[in-house]
Parts: structure tokens; C-alpha cells; sequence
């Protein structure tokens, strides 16, 4: 083998080799792509934030729905719909709905304050989210129960670049 | 005019139907922090909350806080009793109101 005409374009012997580095890449997506942990394991500080909210009760995942979409672009305006299903009488209703944002800067959005009169536990409203994380809905009954429903939120601009 | 809003409700509705109330809010909800150009920063001045009232009675109430996008749209529900206003106030950062009333018909 003749030697390389220079230096430069000979291959090195320090530092990964390409092939090593196109299969570390593929491994990389391979981990990218699997599905995010639907978190049934909440991270501390998101636990510490719901404990704070329902004031140490653990709140149970059923009879709420957080419709929120899975990507989105833009995190200054992210359509969300809350639904508990609850028949909304004197004896039993929602009476408030809490969104929680684990990594915006100020991590509580906005609390929705229902009554019977509501007739329905369901309402939507705009979030402005700082970057991807999870969204955490809490609903407290009126019996001192609470529930809870979250979903993984990827957002590709975050609403913490621009002046939006 | 930073602040107005569009509020819609049906056309009519019948005695005990749940009827949903919907409201789009145009105001910047500054969320504050950024520079003002003089050393400071500038507060924040957001609608921190919406309050509803239908034939006197409170209905709904929403707090606020920066996690609510700028022109917030807010959706809720109620049960139609009687044909009467709607009341909607937002208090804003710094104290200052903003009423509205849409009338709900009822037959």
C-alpha cells in the first residue's frame, strides 16, 4: 500500500472510527424513537408539585381525559381539553381542575374552579409551554378526592425564545 | 385597546341544557422578566383571573397564571336555567377590570 499523500487524508488511528460512529448514531434513534415512559414513575419535583396541590392525598389516574396534543410546534398557544367525568350534583362534583407544567418557570398554568352549576366537567383553554415535559391535570372531587391525568408533551419552539 | 374579548353562546337554549361557553380573550399576557432597555425588567401584567356569573350567581372562575398563552381562548360549561346576563370580569396585574355580559336566552 502506497502511503497517504498527506498527512491529513490518511485515516487516523486515534479518535472513533466512522463506522463506529454511524452505529453508535443508529443506536441513538434506536433510543430516541422508543416511546417515552408514560410517566407512571413521576419525577420528584413533579410529585413534590402534586403533593403540594392535593396536599399530600395521592390522586388516583382515572375518570379524567387531558386532550393535548403529542407534538407541537409552538409552545406559546397548546389547545388543551380537560374532561372529568363526574355527574356534577350537590353531592358530587369537580371543584377545581389544576394544570401543572413540571419545567415552565413557574410550573402552576391555571386552575379551573367548578360547581354543580357547571353541569359538565369539561373545559379547555390555550397553555404556554416552555419546552417538552409533561403536562399533569388534577381534578379535586368534591368528597376530598383527587385524579389525575398527564401526557408527554414534545415541543419543538419553545415560548420562552421570542417575545410571543 | 389591548384587551377584548368574543364571547359565544348559543343562539338559545332549552331549560336544564348544558350549553358550553366559550371566550376569546385578546390581551399580550405579558409574562414579564424581559428587559426593559434601562437595567430593570418589565413586570408582569397578565389576566390573573376570569370570573363568571350567570343570574347572580357564580358560575366559574379561572386563575391564571404565565402558563396561560397571550389571547387566551377559555371553554366552559353551564346548565341554562333561566334566560339572563352572563357576567364575565377579568382582573388584571395591577388592579384594573375589564367587564363584559352576554345574554343567554332561554325558552
Amino acid at each position: 500500500m502506497s502511503s497517504a499523500i498527506s498527512p491529513r487524508s490518511g485515516r487516523s488511528d486515534s479518535g472513533p472510527d466512522r463506522r463506529r460512529v454511524v452505529a453508535g448514531a443508529a443506536a441513538g434513534l434506536l433510543v430516541a424513537a422508543l416511546p417515552p415512559h408514560a410517566a407512571a414513575e413521576a419525577s420528584p419535583e413533579l410529585a413534590q408539585l402534586i403533593a403540594r396541590i392535593t396536599e399530600g392525598v395521592a390522586p388516583e389516574r382515572a375518570r379524567i381525559s387531558l386532550e393535548i396534543p403529542a407534538l407541537v410546534e409552538n409552545g406559546n398557544s397548546v389547545d388543551t381539553r380537560i374532561a372529568v367525568e363526574s355527574p356534577m350534583t350537590e353531592a358530587d362534583h369537580v371543584r377545581w381542575i389544576h394544570l401543572i407544567a413540571e419545567k415552565n418557570p413557574f410550573p402552576d398554568m391555571a386552575r379551573f374552579h367548578l360547581g354543580p352549576r357547571a353541569g359538565r366537567a369539561e373545559v379547555a383553554t390555550t397553555l404556554r409551554l416552555a419546552q417538552s415535559q409533561t403536562v399533569t391535570a388534577i381534578a379535586a372531587l368534591s368528597d376530598g378526592r383527587f385524579v389525575m391525568a398527564d401526557a408527554n408533551i414534545v415541543v419543538t419552539l419553545s415560548a420562552c425564545i421570542d417575545g410571543g | 385597546m389591548t384587551f377584548n374579548a368574543r364571547i359565544t353562546l348559543p343562539a338559545q337554549a332549552s331549560p336544564g341544557e348544558i350549553i358550553e361557553v366559550k371566550v376569546l380573550t385578546r390581551h399580550p399576557m405579558d409574562r414579564g422578566g424581559q428587559s426593559d432597555g434601562k437595567g430593570g425588567t418589565v413586570p408582569r401584567k397578565i389576566l390573573n383571573r376570569l370570573t363568571a356569573t350567570y343570574a347572580g350567581e357564580p358560575i366559574f372562575r379561572l386563575d391564571m397564571h404565565t402558563g396561560v398563552s397571550a389571547n387566551p381562548f377559555v371553554s366552559f360549561t353551564t346548565r341554562a336555567v333561566a334566560t339572563g346576563d352572563i357576567v364575565f370580569e377579568w382582573r388584571e396585574d395591577g388592579g384594573a377590570t375589564y367587564t363584559r355580559i352576554a345574554r343567554l336566552i332561554v325558552t
